[in-house]
């Protein structure tokens, strides 16, 4: 009956986002003139005059390295220095176009370097000698800042000359122009300017950048300010400031910078499940210049594959969790099994299968205070994917669920249920660092359960859905996420997605799919001028999102349909879907109590565990 | 056949310290799986069951990460058997071993062995390198082009620690241990130096230090043989033999 409602309302709706979304094929190209003319957009407007002091360094070049070789020592002095006593505007915008041609046209002026280097080695004789390599990146970026204040600036941008495929490797060459095409590079850095991490290149290399971006950020707060972002033609540069870390995203995907923000804070949160928010404050409470990646070293790849998911998955932007389709008698069986199956500061048991959930169940007064969050969720996902090197043994590993407890680690147990093929992941949550034996014990009843209801073959047979079971013949693709409604507020977030199947069959296509969602999402989720309908007629498809106070869904038709259709087939989906409701999410995610006595340890559960609760048919109740 | 043994208590443990990327994880593959393969560095720790023989002997690969750091003695305790693993082609993995963790090994088993291990011996040792990969069906064949292309250039790698500097190891961790050099196992038959990827010495490491342990086993049995019956011990001996004969 409420889809009844919402259908009539459709049409007007779309009538009145009508004149709005008709710009959609050449959205995007006003989209960034906009965008451009923002500059900076920090909380100071005044800023972006104050901001051409940063070019200070750079109308020689020599001055440009200057800033990097006091990479290790204090950023700001220096930095004010040649700032301070300002080059005019002038002087800066001219300086960077020789700075555009030195850099654009590969490197044959080594004679420059050449002056360059004997200063590199006095200021800073114990840097990598890399310095001279990157300090091009540097004048880069410091160009880039330079762009914004011409807002309409020329095309002379330096970087995105030609297209080069790119080499996917950690000791990628910096200095290549491949290296520049990245669609989105990642940054880590500390305070202190030191780097922690790189997507592409190693952080040794890139110490002068990120030494500049820590520049940026500094000059930027001496002014009692924050650097939010910096936008040029091509590139979008996105800040963000995490206790004692920085975090920068540069990227040309013409992602809107709340994305842009949300990916970093996924970056920011799985290094916080790795060694714990606490931890890190301490460590740079009491060494400001710690070398962060003493810690971190080997989780390289962790971040690598969280960033590439981050690219691949929609699970991330649409922050929901993904579940593979299942009849609800097959999950409520599969939840009893894991129910069963219990230890003492057992908190949670979830079942995995192709990335995607099959079943979680938690223990029940944890519960009550904080929920498992899909963001939680996806860090552990990936953390899964990241370490299934050697799938036949059980791992036992700590990890913090950041948004469930930043401080506080959890022990991880991660064992395959059917080696050798490894497609059901098992991965129990406990409280206490000792339990391995006692969760792998319940391993071995879980696998037990699973053999005596053959459970492994039914999972085998689940899969994702087509597209065309929906029976709508225009509807390509589409993805739904239902918001927390009253009488289930305590529910993972969840969305549900059919295949992606041709025309989106190869990875280009998807990822051109994936742009397009993005672009309806940023849209819909504006910051200035949120949306409740869109409808975007793009070259080869014609996409709708509509976001109500129950759910948001994008969908993806034939270019052919018109809006009429579209708005029907809408209507046909929201039906489908609600007929298959049960199949597609996890309804009501079943509880156990772990917990009959006190427990000795409640570290990860928010002392959750210390309510002695007897009654253990939490599951019932629910139903 | 893997099932059963799963479901047995382990009745030894044996652990694989060492810094990260010395092949801890690739030297316990190529162990159980007869295989090289690229692996990703460990999170945490993983546990392995091996069935050798009768017994079933628990394998801890650990991560060399510092951030797991903590988690080191809690995978040792108990442990009848330390692997410390270095790289031949890296000093810095041999200081390790002693800055960071052979002080993990305090809550292993006060008769604990310990054996000194250098890995990717194919780098530096032309015996090693040469070692042919074992044969074994269809695993081979993925193998196949790593294994036909590396012979081409033989190993040029510098070897950085020799196998006195692992020595000299061993004994410095038996006078930590507080123990006399004549009454434990000599350094000789208890440093190796392997390669993961060619299988060089990989087995040996692992049968010599089972065989070692064996008595540890043995003893613990030795105690457990109280008046009270152990069922489950007779259902073991019953399940071996006629696996034998069929």
């Amino acid at each position: 009956m409420d889809e009844e409602q919402q259908d009539r309302e459709q049409p007007e709706t779309v009538r009145c986002s009508h004149p709005e979304s008709d710009c959609s094929p050449d959205a995007t190209d006003s989209l960034d003139a906009a965008a451009a003319a923002a500059a900076i957009s920090s909380h100071d407007p005044s800023l972006s005059d104050r901001d051409c002091g940063t070019e200070g360094p750079f109308p020689g070049k020599s001055a440009g390295i200057k800033i990097i070789s006091s990479t290790n020592g204090p950023v700001e002095p220096d930095l004010q220095g040649p700032g301070g006593e300002g080059p005019s505007e002038r002087t800066a915008n001219h300086s960077e176009v020789s700075v555009g041609e030195v850099n654009g046209r590969s490197r044959p002026e080594g004679a420059e370097d050449e002056e360059d280097r004997p200063e590199d080695v006095s200021d800073s004789a114990s840097t990598d000698n890399t310095l001279e390599d990157s300090s091009e990146f540097v004048v880069t970026v410091l160009t880039r800042a330079s762009l914004e204040d011409q807002a309409d600036g020329p095309s002379s941008e330096p970087s995105g000359l030609s297209q080069t495929p790119p080499p996917s490797n950690q000791d990628e060459d910096v200095t290549a122009e491949s290296w520049r095409q990245h669609r989105k590079h990642v940054f880590v850095l500390s305070e202190a300017g030191k780097p922690i991490y790189s997507r592409y290149g190693n952080e040794e290399a890139l110490s002068s950048t990120m030494g500049v971006m820590m520049a940026l950020v500094s000059f930027v707060q001496t002014g009692d300010n924050t650097i939010r972002s910096i936008y040029s033609d091509e590139h979008t540069v996105v800040f963000m400031q995490q206790g004692p870390l920085v975090l920068v995203s540069v990227s040309c995907s013409r992602q809107s910078e709340q994305q842009l923000r949300a990916e970093l804070l996924y970056v920011y949160n799985q290094i916080v499940s790795m060694l714990t928010q606490a931890s890190i404050n301490r460590i740079f409470e009491r060494k400001k210049n710690y070398d962060l990646r003493r810690l971190l070293a080997g989780s390289e790849k962790i971040l690598d594959g969280l960033l590439n998911l981050v690219d691949s998955d929609p699970s991330f932007l649409l922050s929901a969790v993904h579940c593979l389709p299942l009849a609800s008698a097959l999950r409520d069986s599969l939840s009893q099994i894991l129910q069963k199956a219990i230890t003492p500061n057992l908190v949670f048991s979830i079942l995995i299968a192709k990335q995607q959930l099959l079943t979680i169940v938690q223990e029940k007064t944890v519960i009550e205070d904080a929920r498992l969050e899909p963001a939680d969720l996806h860090l552990l996902l990936n953390l899964i994917g990241a370490s299934s090197a050697f799938q036949a043994g059980e791992i036992w590993t700590p990890i913090c669920l950041p948004l469930f407890n930043p401080d506080c680690y959890f022990y991880a147990y991660i064992s395959y249920l059917d080696p050798p093929d490894c497609t059901v992941c098992l991965l129990l949550l406990s409280t206490d660092k000792e339990a391995f034996y006692a969760v792998a014990e319940c391993k071995r009843r879980i696998d037990e359960g699973m053999r005596a209801q053959n459970a492994l073959s039914s999972i085998a047979k689940a899969h994702s859905y087509s597209a065309s079971q929906v029976g709508v013949p225009d509807l390509r693709h589409f993805m739904y996420k239902p918001f927390d409604v009253p009488d289930n507020h305590r529910q993972l977030t969840q969305f549900t997605s059919p295949e992606m199947e041709a025309p989106y069959s190869s990875e280009e296509e998807r990822s051109r799919l994936l742009d397009l969602y993005r672009y309806m999402h940023s849209r819909i989720h504006s910051s200035s001028r949120p949306l409740k309908l869109i409808y975007h007629v793009a070259e080869r498809e014609t996409l709708l999102a509509w976001v109500t106070g129950k759910f948001e869904l994008y969908t993806c038709f034939s270019p052919l349909v018109t809006k009429a259709s579209a708005i029907n087939a809408i209507t046909k989906l929201l039906r489908w879907i609600k007929k298959e409701e049960d199949r597609l999410f996890i309804r009501s995610p079943p509880k156990y109590s772990t917990t009959p006595n006190p427990s000795k340890s409640s570290r990860g559960s928010k002392g959750a565990s210390d309510r002695p609760d007897g009654s253990d048919n939490g599951f019932l109740s629910l139903l | 056949m893997p099932d059963y043994a799963k479901t047995k208590k382990p009745d030894v443990k044996l652990v694989i310290l060492g810094d990260m990327n010395v092949g801890k994880t690739s030297l316990l593959h190529r162990y159980m799986e007869r295989t090289f393969k690229d692996t990703i560095s460990t999170v945490g720790g993983a546990f392995f069951l091996k069935q050798w023989g009768p017994y079933n002997i628990s394998i801890w690969d650990t991560a060399g990460r510092e951030q797991f750091h903590g988690l080191g003695s809690m995978y040792c305790r108990g442990a009848a058997a330390v692997i410390l693993t270095y790289d031949v082609t890296k000093w810095q993995s041999l200081v390790e071993l002693e800055n960071r963790f052979v002080s993990l090994t305090d809550t292993a088993n006060s008769d604990c062995i310990f054996a000194i291990v250098g890995n990717k011996a194919d780098l530096t040792d032309t015996r090693a390198f040469a070692v042919e990969p074992e044969e074994n069906g269809t695993e081979e064949k993925e193998q196949g082009p790593r294994a036909s292309s590396s012979p081409a250039a033989p190993p040029k790698g510098h070897k950085q620690v020799s196998r006195e500097d692992a020595v000299a190891l061993y004994s410095r961790i038996l006078q930590y241990k507080l123990l006399a050099e004549e009454t434990c196992l000599p350094a000789e038959r208890m440093c190796f130096e392997t390669s993961a990827k060619t299988g060089y010495n990989v087995d040996l490491l692992f049968e010599t230090l089972f065989s070692m342990v064996l008595p540890s086993i043995r003893r613990k049995e030795a105690q457990s043989d109280s008046p009270t019956v152990d069922l489950e011990e007779c259902r073991e001996v019953k399940g071996a033999k006629p696996g034998c004969c069929t």
